[in-house]
């Protein structure tokens, strides 16, 4: 095991088992300026915590498999952790169900070897700082981004459409387009129809049909951002509710089953989630609900993974 | 360009039922198996660019009525937004049999991507083997490589 010190003040701990990627992931978080604590494997991450205040937990993807996971989770929680951020490698990709299942992840990174450097720097300055919403976060400085307000229901088909034509016209892919029409249809459905909660906490466009009108006042006027830096594509939509909970993301990100009935067919998340790279929530709860999905617009892929990332970041009261 | 959100259209050419646009809640797919011919309905996908959850349960919708009423489906030309379907979504499937469908291909030479037709019969133990088919490319001749993942891209012919 590796320690950094005897810092008990906020601090981040790494679980990884392979000193070479503890030594790398303590470099990138080593920028943030927090203390880094490092254990070999959950055992002693276990023992250590009890002595740690850990703002932040990034594990190993492999340690999902560990009998005391669920132990682990607990004392972090119990220590004050705000996020549990697990690393999958490449080879690691059979632990995604149990993570996902787990229902405890808050973020989980897919990275190709042997560290996919940006995407845990903004993770962890999103945490450390406080500082959640944009999509510009996850694109190159002076990236343009695009910006709309859907203000009617009916605006979704017409938006969708025009926003793969242009990113057509910008020279990428029909896959590229096509992942970004259900992509921006699915978060726009979600905005428009799943979002809006009344002060009982009734969700009353839910079971509206999908292609009805509905005129979007001010307050359930929905807003869409796009844009591409040449790595990734970046979808924002936002809805002034704040309505969508941690659990409800993680509970819908695994859902297989198509509903039969209703307004929506429940799959908006968890389609969203399958067909991007990168799907990143930024919850302030009762004020809004910032979605952003970003599409790896490289080719060929071997600097992908066959699996996607995914954040999902609580603004403090 | 196509426009890429447009409505569906459904046109029959022979003994196939041509569909093209998107497959959202408006497009009724289970009123095309009125049109299946002893038993057996024939669909040309290429046209489709678009699926949201809404269509995925119409699709599921008409595959179970499909196999309901003994209909065999035969799906020709997939094109590649319900390919993904297919594989996200097991139950998009049914019991319907896939002789061909466009995958992505990119062309390491002068970088240029396309969707290129791949024959599921003729090509069966290749993509069983997760081995995608040797595709040229258009504009410069050069040997394309395969876009995606195999082993997600060809799950949905593993049932």
């Amino acid at each position: 095991m590796i320690s950094s010190g005897r810092l008990r003040a906020p601090s981040i701990l790494i679980v990884h088992p392979d000193h070479k990627t503890q030594r790398t992931v303590q470099r990138v978080l080593g920028g943030t300026g927090y203390g880094i604590d490092v254990a070999d494997d959950l055992g002693q991450a276990v023992r250590l915590i009890a002595h740690l205040e850990p703002i932040l937990v990034v594990l190993d993807g492999s340690a999902m498999a560990a009998p005391n996971i669920k132990q682990f989770f607990a004392a972090a929680k119990t220590r004050g952790a705000e996020a549990c951020m697990t690393l999958v490698g490449a080879a690691q990709l059979e632990h995604m169900p149990r993570i996902l299942g787990l229902g405890a992840v808050t973020n989980l990174l897919v990275h190709p070897m042997p560290l996919l450097g940006e995407e845990l720097t903004i993770t962890a300055q999103k945490l450390l700082r406080s500082d959640l919403f944009g999509a510009e976060k996850y694109l190159l400085w002076g990236t343009r981004l695009c910006s709309t307000t859907l203000t009617r229901a009916s605006q979704r088909a017409h938006l969708v459409g025009e926003l793969a034509e242009q990113i057509r016209t910008r020279g990428q892919s029909a896959r590229v387009a096509s992942m970004a029409m259900l992509v921006t249809d699915e978060l726009l459905s979600n905005a428009v129809h799943n979002a809006p909660v009344d002060e009982r906490g009734t969700h009353y466009r839910a079971e509206l049909a999908r292609d009805a009108e509905l005129e979007l006042d001010a307050r359930h006027e929905v807003g869409l951002r796009w844009g591409c830096d040449g790595r990734y594509l970046a979808i924002e939509v936002t809805d002034p509710f704040g309505s969508l909970e941690r659990d409800t993301v993680l509970r819908a990100l695994v859902q297989n089953d198509v509903k039969d009935s209703g307004g929506g067919a429940g799959m908006g998340i968890a389609l969203t989630y399958r067909s991007c790279d990168h799907l990143v929530f930024n919850l302030a709860p009762g004020k809004r609900t910032e979605v952003i999905a970003l599409i790896d617009v490289r080719y060929p892929h071997s600097e992908r993974v066959p699996a996607s990332s995914y954040n999902v970041f609580v603004e403090r009261s | 360009m196509p426009d890429m959100r447009g409505r569906i259209s459904i046109e029959p050419q022979g003994d196939v039922l041509v569909i093209q646009g998107a497959i959202d809640k408006t497009a009724g797919l289970t009123a095309l198996l009125e049109q299946a011919r002893d038993r057996r309905l024939v669909l040309d996908l290429g046209g489709i660019t678009f699926i949201n959850s809404l269509g995925v349960r119409d699709w599921i919708r008409m595959q179970a009525a499909a196999q309901r009423g003994g209909i065999a489906v035969e799906l020709r030309r997939v094109a590649e937004p319900l390919v993904h379907q297919l594989n996200m979504i097991i139950a998009t499937r049914g019991a319907a049999r896939v002789t061909s469908f466009f995958a992505p291909y990119a062309c390491d030479t002068c970088g240029r991507e396309d969707s290129l037709l791949i024959d599921a019969i003729a090509h069966a133990r290749g993509l069983s083997q997760l081995e995608p088919p040797a595709m040229s490319c258009a504009e410069c001749g050069a040997q394309m490589v395969f876009n995606d993942f195999p082993e997600r891209y060809f799950s949905f012919l593993s049932v």
